[in-house]
């Protein structure tokens, strides 16, 4: 069987496809990320060439195709402090306004989804704690959810490689871990901060048990989803949250493809989403 | 203690799911917006709520329950669902018109069954809006369908429409289509230059 090649033609086309359907933008420096990407799952599918394969991605039902692309075309991993601007965007932009309209002693809410093994979750307390000065001033609640429970249990015992941990600040890492055998271990004070537990995105039932958020960070997942999926997500999360709350995606996705629920924020920090205040 | 761990489910209250969708469709009508945005998700899971969610679609004013309703719709997603939805494609608000767009787009099986007569609408904006719900729809007969209109369509702004997904869609079937069709818009810049594209591609392509 011959290697199959990725002219510049399949690779523009694929690019804008790919594009229009996830929001991730490659650029034509990315050619042989993709290329080799593309060859793989051709191979994969056992298909003839591009247009075979490009024929048989844009037009089966199941889309498993698709979901199998977007895996190898994602960096599907998480580390503490991923993507920082948008902690830093909570602490400086986010928290201060939903302070300045809450009653005292009405706790902040805030909802990880998806929790993986809890790095993100991790990191807001720590931001938290390092950055929000008001933290002492408010009761803050951190909930923690996947669908997966054996990710969650990983995440309850804390403990992470060197890899997870390497863009963490010196200070922060001596503060609040330990070194073990396996890796570095988190502080059972912020273990104890807080909530993992376990809900399907997918199904609004189980969501109905998530109410009153603030914040909601749902970074990288909704790029997996199906067109309706993504909508039935937007749904819920419209649902989850108070009125002013917001919610932070993934820097290569965009509520605006999604639902009309939300207004954008653009903050210096970053850009991210909110439930009108006003209406439901 | 400011970071404090805290979460309670509330109890699961299935009655009304228990009860069948009447009385989800009775609240379907409440004044507070809220209660008619839960009525519409909870119906999203019944099948004969599918005309009540569309009478519902052409009364309702708040966005958050048109986009439950809407939701609901998608997550039936049969054929009356796909049916009614794409008669939203006269409708003159334009969010539910895109709005509609999306969700048959998830809906491939079903559009199939609506698809050909919205191709052939008296409306060139339907047609166009038809062209849109093939753009990203996942069904094997996409680029036939935009080649019968190609063939048969008189306007140039459709065609100009289809020929943008066919360029990303187009096999070797549709050379001849797209050729017939430069010649029949001779002299129209925006068929000349789409044209040209989708022919290009399949030239290098070969």
């Amino acid at each position: 069987m011959t290697e199959p090649t990725i002219s510049a033609d399949d690779f523009q086309r694929f690019r804008e496809y790919f594009y229009r359907r996830s929001g991730i933008h490659f650029e034509p420096s990315k050619r042989y990320f993709v290329d080799k990407r593309l060859v793989e799952r051709i191979r994969a599918n056992g298909c003839t060439g591009f247009r075979d394969y490009f024929a048989m991605l844009r037009f089966q039902a199941s889309g498993q195709e698709w979901q199998a692309l977007v895996n190898e075309m994602t960096v599907n991993e998480t580390y503490f402090m991923r993507e920082d601007y948008q902690f830093e965007c909570l602490v400086e932009s986010i928290l201060p306004e939903l302070a300045a309209r809450k009653r005292r002693g009405e706790p902040l809410r805030i909802w990880v989804m998806p929790s993986s093994s809890g790095e993100e979750a991790y990191t807001i307390a720590i931001f938290l704690l390092e950055r929000w000065p008001e933290l002492s001033d408010w009761d803050v609640e951190i909930v923690s959810s996947d669908i997966d429970t054996r990710i969650l249990a990983q995440a309850q015992a804390g403990l992470y490689s060197q890899r997870a941990i390497q863009q963490l600040p010196a200070s922060w890492l001596q503060k609040y871990f330990t070194r073990e055998a396996g890796g570095w271990r988190i502080c059972q004070m912020l273990r104890d901060a807080v909530a993992f537990t376990r809900v399907n995105l997918a199904d609004p039932r189980e969501v109905d048990a998530y109410r009153d958020y603030d914040v909601v960070f749902c970074r990288n997942l909704l790029i997996y989803f199906d067109d309706a999926s993504r909508r039935q997500a937007a749904e819920s999360f419209f649902d989850v949250l108070r009125p002013g709350g917001f919610i932070c995606l993934g820097h290569s996705e965009s509520m605006s493809r999604i639902s009309s629920l939300f207004r954008i924020r653009k903050f210096p920090q970053a850009i991210v989403y909110q439930k009108p205040l006003e209406g439901l | 203690m400011p970071l404090m761990k805290h979460f309670a489910a509330p109890a699961a209250d299935d009655t009304s799911l228990d009860e069948g969708p009447d009385a989800w469709l009775a609240q379907l009508a409440a004044p507070e917006a809220a209660a008619r945005r839960a009525a519409a998700h909870a119906l999203g899971d019944w099948p004969e709520a599918v005309p009540v969610l569309l009478c519902a679609l052409d009364v309702e004013t708040e966005q958050a329950v048109r986009s439950a309703l809407l939701a609901a719709l998608g997550r039936i997603g049969n054929e009356e669902a796909a049916a009614g939805l794409a008669a939203c494609l006269r409708r003159e608000d334009a969010w539910l018109r895109n709005a509609a767009i999306e969700v048959l787009r998830g809906l491939p099986g079903q559009v199939a069954a609506v698809i050909a007569h919205l191709l052939v609408d008296w409306d060139r904006d339907v047609r166009i809006l038809a062209v849109g719900i093939l753009d990203t729809l996942r069904h094997p007969s996409v680029e036939t369908w935009l080649l019968q209109l190609i063939e048969a369509d008189g306007d140039v702004n459709v065609c100009g429409a289809a020929l943008d997904v066919l360029a990303e869609v187009a096999t070797d079937d549709a050379r001849a289509p797209v050729t017939r069709l430069l010649e029949r818009f001779d002299g129209e810049p925006y068929i000349a230059f789409a044209g040209k594209l989708v022919l290009g591609r399949l030239a290098r392509s070969a």
